[in-house]
């Protein structure tokens, strides 16, 4: 990758995508000052939808599945499944009932409703090593874009691009840029679609819907050059595929970053509807993603150019490009597909890093430090935590440990190993106590880095609890955990309890 | 559980044992879309693997095509998230009722 040449037209419709957010947030603003104390502005289900779907747009959803299902076919739906389902978890189970419980971070939530500080700490601690784990699997995806786009390696480029959506966070902080979800959902939606489309029109597949012509393709794949894609357990055991799909599924609902997303919507009504509408704007990509893994694997074998295993895996995360290169897609559509990559990325750590500052400076400092600190002082905290984080991640994604959507994976099962298991019988058990959540956590984040610190020297722990599928396994453990310690210690206050009966589960009665 | 026991009654939250009212419908939609949930997903990687006649889980799911997708590939990658939108769907517009009856019960404008 080090000699290629400077991208010049795709460069240049990265740079006006960013700087049109930063106009359009800018002109959002000024028109909702006007409007303050008016309305406010109502964004509706659809709107709020969106705001979903592109809070949850990452690297590892635009770069990082199509690169794992174009490594390994099937066993890689297991991502699209799991992203797809926790929604379901989430919905039926959690996103009424923390609305009405009215506590909008993990750690706030965690620290009310088991009343205790040494919880609130841990919940603070893993909201934050979630953070730092999901935006070094976002660093790996700028990395290698930027050093695309610059002809650079990769080393290289992660620090440019690290060093630039740092100050993109910081400047868009300054000037109290407001995130417009819609745009940047229909920004990335389109970014991610008209490639496939241009690809399959050329392919000769329904390229309308290149959602359903990619199927010619897989079938190509097998009668042209016996090729099989789809043989369901070629890379991976039924087991490893139910433990990593599970993973995900429980991590969804488990993640801070996700559960906060509740609270934009003016009632519970509208919440839940958007959700479904979030779950549509979402499975549209995920339903996208297996074409560009069949296209890439077609045009190599049509090239007469199969990569050995090394050189594909190396390339893997950033296949969605090189397929449309590879492809003939014109130079413009390859730049708006950077550029939605570049966005989906950049606006993930943007709110990732917020989230994590945020937890530094309200839940450890003020909350348990310093709680007479004035509100400059925790604003500076946050600011400082984070560019710490920021450079942390840096470090990190320097050498990174694995494919963009396994990092990320790593951070689903750390939130299906803690956070989940510590909403869910909070919310709907009402005996749990902080004895028994504090146990819980702790259990949790032991498992989780149990196979990766500890697997090489006890196979079982590492067939039991794989770093990227450990909730499987992991979640259950946990909640008997915090079932058993719970009832061996006394029950929580009687207002707690008597909250959750009446206000969370009897607001109607 | 044992001398807190009558002292928990009257507050006792517990998905398995619902309180009557509106927690009691809510905990059984919930329950069957759960269960709709599981078994459309895990229970078809089950039948994957039970009608599977060589290693790589080959056989009739997989020679069968639909949509020019072999059969299982469309239902995993297709069919399955279309599934967990329709689950979400019917679990709305099923809350949406219960609390519309309960809110009229108590004679109070919805939420």
């Amino acid at each position: 990758m080090s000699n290629d040449p400077v991208k010049f037209w795709p460069l240049l419709i990265v740079t006006g995508v960013l700087v049109s957010f930063v106009v359009a947030g800018l002109r959002a603003k000024s028109q909702e000052m006007s409007d303050y104390g008016f309305s406010g502005r109502y964004i509706g289900r659809i709107g709020g939808g969106a705001a979903i779907a592109s809070n949850w747009m990452s690297a590892a959803s635009f770069l990082g599945m199509a690169g794992l299902l174009y490594l390994q076919g099937y066993f890689a739906l297991a991502y699209v499944i799991g992203w797809t389902g926790g929604y379901v978890l989430l919905l039926v189970l959690m996103a009424g009932q923390i609305r009405r419980f009215g506590k909008y971070t993990a750690p706030d939530f965690v620290g009310t409703r088991y009343d205790s500080d040494v919880a609130r700490l841990l919940a603070a601690l893993i909201s934050i090593t979630i953070s730092v784990i999901y935006c070094v699997a976002q660093f790996k995806g700028i990395g290698m874009l930027f050093g695309w786009l610059f002809g650079i390696d990769y080393g290289r480029g992660v620090v440019l691009g690290g060093s630039i959506v740092v100050c993109y966070v910081v400047v868009c902080g300054m000037l109290g840029v407001a995130r417009n979800q819609q745009l940047q959902y229909f920004v990335t939606i389109v970014s991610f679609i008209l490639p496939l489309m241009y690809l399959a029109h050329r392919f000769g597949y329904f390229w309308i819907l290149p959602q359903f012509g990619y199927g010619e393709g897989i079938q190509d794949l097998a009668t042209e050059f016996s090729i099989n894609f789809s043989a369901p357990f070629a890379s991976g055991s039924p087991f490893q595929w139910v433990a990593l799909c599970f993973t995900l599924m429980v991590g969804t609902a488990g993640l801070p970053h996700v559960l906060s997303r509740f609270y934009i919507l003016p009632n519970i009504r509208d919440a839940r509807w958007s959700v479904v509408w979030g779950l549509f704007f979402i499975a549209l990509i995920y339903w996208s993603a297996p074409a560009y893994a069949v296209f890439a694997r077609l045009l190599e074998a049509r090239g007469g150019y199969i990569p050995d295993p090394g050189a594909a895996h190396k390339m893997a995360d950033i296949m969605v490009l090189k397929t449309a290169v590879m492809g003939g897609v014109p130079v413009w559509l390859t730049g708006l597909l950077a550029a939605g990559a570049v966005s989906a990325a950049f606006f993930t750590v943007t709110g990732l890093l917020m989230t994590g500052a945020a937890s530094l400076s309200h839940d450890i400092y003020y909350r348990l430090i310093n709680p007479r600190a004035s509100e400059s002082r925790k604003m500076t905290i946050a600011k400082g935590g984070t560019l710490v984080l920021a450079a942390l991640v840096l470090l990190i994604a320097l050498k990174p440990p694995a494919l963009i959507a396994e990092i990320t994976a790593v951070a689903f099962a750390l939130a299906g190993n803690t956070i989940f298991p510590a909403f869910l019988l909070g919310i709907w058990w009402g005996r749990a106590n902080r004895h028994g959540v504090i146990a819980g956590m702790v259990l949790g984040v032991v498992i989780t880095f149990a196979a990766p610190l500890a697997g090489n020297m006890v196979p079982l722990i590492a067939t039991l609890f794989p770093a990227t599928s450990s909730a499987f396994c992991g979640a259950p453990l946990v909640i008997l955990v915090m079932v058993v310690v719970s009832l061996l210690t006394p029950p929580p206050s009687d207002e707690m309890r008597r909250f959750l009966a009446e206000q969370v589960h009897g607001h109607l009665d | 559980m044992n001398r807190h026991e009558e002292h928990e009654e009257k507050y006792v939250v517990n998905l398995f044992n619902p309180k009557q009212g509106y927690m009691r419908g809510e905990v059984v939609i919930i329950l069957a879309i759960l269960v709709g949930w599981g078994v459309m997903n895990f229970g078809f990687q089950a039948v994957l693997w039970l009608l599977a006649e060589n290693p790589l889980g080959e056989g009739i799911f997989t020679r069968l095509t639909f949509f020019n997708l072999p059969y299982h590939f469309w239902f995993t990658a297709q069919f399955l998230p279309l599934w967990f939108i329709i689950l979400c769907v019917i679990f709305n517009v099923y809350l949406d009722r219960l609390t519309e009856r309960h809110s009229r019960r108590r004679d109070r404008t919805y939420e």
